[in-house]
């Protein structure tokens, strides 16, 4: 059963609401609470607490979004404070809607895929303390992906970060075993005349070879975020250009931050990203966020 | 060469993942550290994988034979662990 309507239930903290999460749904006085993860995990206390909330202030049911989220469907406005404080005590964390920069999805990373080369889930906390909820003139969604693999999709997000490693060889922990040739994806390995031979141009960053390779030969050179960005879905969907090839770790939210900036004072309307950049040209877009100063970049940080 | 102090041979032609590591997993703890496992697989998804797997678990590969398109021969030494 439904709590009984309180008689101040008008009184809405608007400020609260503003900050999304709360969206109307089909049939009259219904919205969904939409709460978001951070990289995609929650914990056990959490699923426990939201099966809770379900079941007290909607219908039993959650609904998983694109985007790692968990949805409560059939909230009523009268119950809004209420479920609000209910969230904020538990610690769950409100998600985004409207133009805002929106959850922030991730891949398990290295941590616990073999693929990954990166700590995604690290990124994922840094990328969300710094940005989400924003407002900005569009919806804007970051995606990290620990690997080429791209499992999270980050060119289909108006920012991609994905995990990159270049290797580096000790030649004399090498026992040419051959295993680097034969596994390299991008066919950038191999052994000529007893000697291990790599070609920059087609490695793709995968670090298989460095997971692989029995004597340690092969280690990790440089270690990085690729960044994607201009990408979306929808009616005309856009696969993200690749911006920058080698970010190291502490320099991505700098460059999202730059990213923001270029986008917000460039674009039209409320076009998306990937509508300004298709209108500036990728190289054009590249080339106004290199110009940026270091002081419009700082100051495009977090209020 | 390696090969021929292999004291096991195990074909993973026919399986995919997690079968191929999984087998191959099992045939070495039913082993002795420092004996020699021969692995058969094919390209692709287990040659990427199973190696990289058997380094996790602290076994050597100590050579990698191609056998012929799409099949390769794993020689693997048995670690110390477990």
């Amino acid at each position: 059963m439904k709590p009984a309507m309180t008689s101040d239930y008008k009184d809405i903290d608007f400020n609260q609401l503003k900050r999304g999460g709360f969206i109307k749904q089909q049939g009259p006085d219904l919205f969904v609470m939409r709460l978001r993860s951070i990289g995609g995990y929650l914990t056990s206390q959490d699923l426990e607490n939201i099966a809770r909330l379900a079941r007290k202030y909607g219908r039993g049911e959650v609904h998983l979004t694109t985007r790692q989220g968990v949805e409560i469907p059939g909230v009523r406005l009268a119950d809004y404070r209420e479920l609000i404080a209910e969230i904020e005590n538990l610690q769950l964390l409100p998600g985004a809607c409207g133009p805002r920069i929106r959850s922030i999805v991730g891949c398990p990373g290295r941590e616990v895929c073999p693929n990954g080369v990166v700590d995604t889930q690290a990124m994922a906390r840094q990328v969300d303390q710094a940005f989400f909820g924003r407002e900005v003139p569009a919806k804007f969604k970051i995606a990290i992906a620990g690997c080429p693999n791209a499992c999270t999709k980050p060119r289909e997000n108006d920012i991609g970060l994905q995990g990159v490693v270049y290797p580096q060889l000790v030649v004399d922990r090498c026992s040419l075993c051959g295993l680097c040739q034969f596994i390299c994806p991008g066919g950038a390995i191999k052994i000529i005349d007893g000697r291990v031979t790599i070609d920059r141009q087609k490695c793709c960053g995968d670090g298989a070879c460095v997971a692989s390779c029995p004597t340690g030969a092969w280690t990790a050179g440089a270690r990085g975020f690729v960044l994607y960005a201009g990408g979306k879905m929808g009616r005309r969907p856009r696969l993200g250009d690749r911006m920058f090839n080698l970010i190291p770790e502490d320099g991505v939210i700098p460059r999202i931050n730059s990213v923001l900036q270029v986008f917000i004072k460039y674009r039209q309307g409320n076009e998306r990203l990937a509508d300004t950049i298709e209108r500036l040209g990728s190289g054009g877009f590249r080339e106004l966020i290199l110009s940026l100063s270091r002081e419009e970049v700082a100051a495009g940080g977090r209020e | 060469m390696a090969g021929n102090r292999a004291t096991k041979r195990l074909d993973i032609t026919g399986d995919c993942c997690p079968i191929t590591f999984v087998k191959t997993k099992l045939a070495l703890e039913e082993m002795q550290p420092g004996e020699i496992l021969e692995v058969l697989l094919k390209d692709g998804d287990p040659l990427a994988n199973v190696p990289r797997s058997l380094k996790d678990e602290g076994h050597r590969i100590l050579q990698v034979q191609q056998v012929n398109s799409d099949t390769y021969l794993l020689i693997v030494e048995r670690g110390k662990g477990e």
